[in-house]
């Protein structure tokens, strides 16, 4: 049970900035994922709810609480860090149950908790084995198991998949989301993988530079960038964004003609999802030469240069051209988003 | 199999093998002939008209019957009484140690978390008075303590060696400490540690060789130190080197430096224990932080 409340975060080391003014409310239970790329201040924004970091300014509230003053092990928090930071001289058990021994839980208890929260994570059969003496994958759930062993009010998470090799980051991104699903705990997971994040949250925020971006479920932020930052984050591929003029409701750029738009005259940045976008023969919005094609087994992914930009739309997976044969690509008005030419907010909705 | 590759041809190996044991032969050398001679008489060992006297003990055999004799040992732990010599190193080493590790592990974790700009200056500080030569600070030290009556008891000279040795334990717990993971004391404050509970139930036990290590360094240098003993101990308070330096300076008469010989073999006897004692966790402490644990 535990609602976190931050207000007017700032956190500045001299004249660097590392979070401005974080404004947000985290309702109990909620899977909330901070995403960004690495320096934008999201691991910062979870060191100071842990207590880790002192914020320069503003106040961070669990439950109705303000904690600043608290320190890390009075704010009833579980931390999985990146390096999974597990101590080398205890066993997998010793570990697991540290939490619980440094806060003088009842003893007898510990051995319950510790065998559930490690069949929790599968870790049964390592329990007497050094942290040495695992893969990454397995150091990885100890970690998870000693931040769950304790029952927190708050669980947070470092990166913990970034250390992992691509196939089982899969599978350990499917057990963590399961497991808050069971635990029903509020958590704050920070990764810049925004794969992780559409899959895992509940809610995401978006910073860049110290600056919240967009906060939004996964499917608002996909669908509906606040900005091009935004836009340019979020998506396998990125959202395409090209730089042109609009003049009578008809977008202009090199080889570029897309009519229909409800906007005024002037530069702007318009940007179109690849999947949304249909490769034809004729008579689409872009005719120009094919830059580079890529197969990627389910769809064959078309580039083409507008501007000084590559922008990119999926075909057929049975699509086959040469490059620098002309293409032509579909891109009808509803499928545009707009963003101010000059700070990249969007326009409209 | 090893392959071709890998394989030394055997010229090369009986040179390198060769190479071993010579350098072994010249390095252990003057602990042997030492060792050798330390049962022998003086006339034998100093003799200056054969020197395979000290070998043979053509003269210790004239006086005692046997080409062997404890008479050195005798001398320098019963009529000397070397033993409270000894008694006095031990006090002085052990609280040496003690001290030393105390402030140096807990300053050295302080430094190395630390993210002030002024650690580093104190560091370098540190350095600069390590490297100062100790006989220097004595010259300084002794008027002061003559004249507040506190020259010549051991206390007095343990607080000047921890303060001599004090720089070099900081330095080498700080940098072990560099070594271990600052998300290692993050965890167990999260986890529900207290700074200090973090320190040691996490960060000491990982610090072990590190700890092992610099108190041996501490302690060898307690235990061989001269310039301060020499200066600052009475003649009753005397650690081993002084006396053994005492007895050096007694040669008018004939057999003293035969104590002084035991002496010394005595001295060195504990150390190869201690070494050999120690020697997995100072070759971990040694290596600690070369590779990634």
């Amino acid at each position: 049970m535990a609602e976190i409340r931050l207000s007017g975060v700032s956190k500045r080391w001299g004249s660097f900035i590392g979070v401005d003014k974080f404004d947000l409310t985290i309702p109990d239970r909620e899977f909330l994922v901070l995403l960004g790329p690495s320096g934008c201040g999201k691991t910062t924004t979870m060191r100071m709810i842990a207590g880790l970091e002192d914020p320069t300014e503003g106040e961070i509230l669990i439950d109705g609480k303000v904690v600043n003053d608290l320190e890390p092990k009075d704010r009833d928090v579980a931390m999985v860090f990146q390096s999974y930071a597990l101590y080398p001289n205890m066993n997998v058990y010793e570990n697991i149950r540290f939490p619980l021994r440094v806060r003088g839980s009842d003893p007898a208890t510990h051995k319950e908790k510790v065998m559930r929260a490690s069949a929790m994570v599968e870790l049964d059969d390592f329990l007497h084995r050094k942290p040495a003496e695992l893969s990454g994958g397995q150091r990885q759930r100890v970690a998870l198991a000693r931040a769950i062993v304790r029952e927190p009010n708050v669980f947070l998470m470092d990166e913990p998949l970034s250390n992992l090799d691509a196939k089982l980051r899969v599978s350990t991104r499917a057990q963590i989301k399961n497991l808050s699903h069971e635990l029903a705990v509020t958590t704050i997971y920070v990764t810049h993988d925004q794969i992780e994040a559409m899959t895992l949250a509940d809610r995401v925020v978006v910073m860049e530079k110290g600056v919240v971006q967009q906060v939004g479920s996964p499917t608002e932020i996909y669908d509906r960038p606040a900005n091009t930052f935004v836009a340019s984050f979020i998506g396998n591929p990125a959202m395409n964004l090209m730089k042109g003029e609009v003049a009578g409701g008809t977008f202009r750029a090199p080889h570029t003609e897309i009519a229909g738009l409800s906007i005024g005259d002037g530069p702007v940045t318009l940007g179109f999802r690849a999947e949304d976008a249909e490769v034809a023969g004729e008579g689409g919005q872009i005719t120009a030469p094919i830059y580079t094609l890529e197969l990627l087994g389910d769809a064959t992914m078309v580039s083409v240069r507008i501007g000084g930009a590559l922008v990119s739309a999926k075909a057929d997976k049975s699509f086959r051209a040469e490059i620098g044969d002309m293409v032509s690509i579909r891109i009808p008005a509803q499928i545009c988003h707009l963003f101010d030419a000059e700070t990249g907010a969007r326009i409209g909705d | 199999m090893a392959s071709k590759a890998q394989r030394t041809p055997t010229g090369l190996k009986i040179a390198a093998n060769l190479f071993v044991v010579v350098w072994l032969i010249l390095a252990a050398f003057p602990f042997l002939w030492t060792f050798w001679g330390s049962f022998k008489v003086e006339l034998d060992f100093f003799s200056i008209a054969d020197w395979t006297n000290a070998l043979t003990g053509k003269n210790t055999e004239a006086t005692y019957g046997r080409p062997f004799t404890g008479a050195g040992y005798h001398g320098a732990w019963v009529q000397e009484e070397f033993w409270r010599a000894v008694i006095n190193t031990f006090i002085v080493c052990f609280f040496v140690v003690l001290t030393s590790l105390t402030i140096g592990t807990l300053g050295g974790y302080a430094l190395s978390r630390s993210g002030f700009r002024y650690t580093f200056w104190l560091l370098i500080i540190a350095l600069i008075f390590r490297a100062m030569p100790p006989i220097t600070l004595v010259a300084g030290y002794l008027l002061p303590f003559f004249e507040w009556n506190l020259w010549g008891i051991l206390p007095t000279t343990i607080i000047v060696l921890v303060a001599i040795n004090q720089p070099f334990t900081l330095w080498m717990l700080h940098s072990f400490f560099q070594n271990i993971p600052k998300e290692l004391d993050e965890s167990a404050k999260v986890d529900g540690c207290t700074q200090f509970q973090a320190f040691r139930h996490v960060i000491v036990p990982v610090m072990w060789p590190g700890v092992i290590t610099t108190g041996l360094f501490s302690f060898l240098l307690a235990y061989n130190d001269f310039a301060v003993t020499s200066m600052l101990l009475s003649e009753s308070n005397r650690t081993m080197v002084p006396e053994i330096a005492a007895f050096l300076g007694t040669t008018y008469t004939e057999g003293n430096v035969m104590f002084a010989v035991a002496a010394v073999v005595s001295a060195t006897a504990p150390l190869f224990v201690l070494v050999m004692f120690f020697q997995r966790q100072i070759v971990s402490g040694l290596t600690a932080g070369a590779v990634k644990g």
